[in-house]
């Protein structure tokens, strides 16, 4: 049996990396969902051809290609040219970068789900087109996408814990080294889980109750 | 560019070799586990509809517990966890093991949907007609579910076959793994990581692309 001694050490090293995760999280999620949204506009509005097929061929790459080869590369593979990235700073990137990728793809779903007639008459009554965009598009785009950005947000958190392989000091790598020094590995591990879950859990409570206030109007 | 370029000409011969074998054991490794995700699955979505209440909610936990707890979690208590309490596996067997209960939660989510998603006068229709319970099921309920959830099956097994990159940190040899390997050996990190990535992207784009095919009706 575990002394209680033990547990308290173990939970407070877990705990001590779990900051860094919800740091990570919160980081990359905003940058993501910034990158993200930016290419859908130029993507769903932009009117260079060229422009839409880079973003395309972005977005396959990222969304074809392991997360943890796209960090593999930025930390080890850029160092090697003289590239130094510190390994939070490559996990908030490399996470950053694919998380555009994805949360494009769900704001353009987004603005492609809205009846055209929108902008027509938004046009029609005298709003510029940046305005038609950006005061009467993108706030039912965001509903529209509000449901798949949270799932995002939880498949994000889950996704910090590789980071733990380019050794930014977060939940799993910690866990990783108090298994080194105490041997404890069935324990440490389930408490890694519920701990992950106990992160995880209040964030999809979080986000139903978004989708409840905002979430997309019934039809 | 030509001095990045150089290494995959000098050391073609021996990369690729290489690479190509552990491609392989990354493509057995992601369809045994979708294989076995895909079984659970549906044993996962049926228990959902049955009338036994303790069973539904012992699966609405399950989902919910595979939702908030990384697959790394998952691999490393099976690999590293469990011989604690005397259960050894292998680590391809761990690998494949964590990756189908892990995805084994979404593809019951997939065949949950697909399942409401027939009228209930499908079944109703068959047994009328004198097909038994297990045969309407067989061969009028299911065809049909499949062939609603084909797409999004396909990109849950891209998404499967890029996790599959995190057996490489319990030391299954796949393509990851090797890449590391031939990393330390011959100091080339960036141009070896770069040819593990076009590796996987040569493995999951075609079923990418398949699956916008088979979903005409998706946004694009």
């Amino acid at each position: 049996m575990t002394e209680p001694s033990t547990f308290i050490l173990i939970l407070d090293g877990l705990l001590t990396g779990a900051g860094v995760t919800v740091v990570v999280t919160l980081v990359s999620l905003f940058l993501s969902v910034s990158l993200g949204f930016g290419l859908a506009l130029v993507r769903q509005f932009g009117k260079r051809r060229a422009l839409h097929a880079l973003i395309d061929v972005y977005c396959e790459i990222m969304r074809n290609i392991p997360a943890l080869t796209h960090l593999f590369i930025l930390y080890f593979g850029l160092a090697s040219i003289g590239f130094r990235l510190s390994s939070i700073a490559a996990a908030i990137l490399g996470l950053g970068l694919i998380g555009g990728a994805v949360t494009c793809d769900l704001f353009r779903a987004g603005f492609a789900a809205l009846p055209k007639g929108q902008a027509e008459a938004a046009l029609a009554v005298g709003f510029t087109p940046a305005q038609t965009i950006l005061d009467i598009l993108t706030p039912q785009a965001m509903r529209i996408a509000l449901p798949s950005l949270g799932n995002y947000a939880v498949q994000l958190l889950k996704d910090t814990s590789i980071v733990s392989a380019i050794a930014a000091p977060e939940i799993m790598f910690y866990a990783r080294s108090l298994v080194t020094s105490s041997f404890q590995s069935t324990l440490i591990y389930t408490m890694v889980a519920v701990l992950y879950l106990a992160l995880a859990l209040p964030l999809m409570q979080a986000i139903r109750v978004l989708e409840t206030r905002y979430g997309k109007l019934k039809a | 560019m030509i001095r990045f370029i150089q290494p995959y000409i000098d050391h073609a011969g021996e990369w690729f070799p290489l690479l190509l074998e552990a491609m392989g054991k990354t493509a057995l490794l992601s369809v045994s586990a979708f294989a076995l995700s895909l079984v659970f699955g549906l044993l996962l979505a049926l228990c959902r509809n049955t009338r036994w209440r303790a069973l539904e909610r012992g699966v609405a936990v399950y989902v919910t517990a595979a939702r908030g707890v990384p697959l790394l979690a998952i691999l490393f208590l099976l690999y590293f966890g469990l011989p604690g309490i005397g259960v050894t596996f292998d680590a391809f067997t761990a690998a494949i093991l964590g990756l189908a209960l892990a995805f084994a939660a979404q593809v019951a989510e997939l065949f949950r949907a697909g399942l409401m998603a027939i009228p209930a006068g499908q079944r109703e229709a068959a047994l009328a007609v004198g097909f038994t319970p297990y045969q309407s099921f067989t061969l009028i309920v299911l065809p049909q579910v499949v062939r609603i959830s084909i797409a999004p099956l396909i990109v849950t097994f891209v998404s499967l076959l890029k996790d599959s990159s995190l057996a490489s940190l319990i030391t299954v040899d796949e393509l990851l793994l090797t890449g590391r390997a031939m990393a330390t050996e011959y100091f080339l990190p960036l141009q070896i990581y770069v040819a593990v990535g076009v590796c996987y992207f040569l493995i999951a784009w075609p079923f990418s692309l398949l699956s916008k095919r088979l979903a005409p009706s998706a946004a694009r």
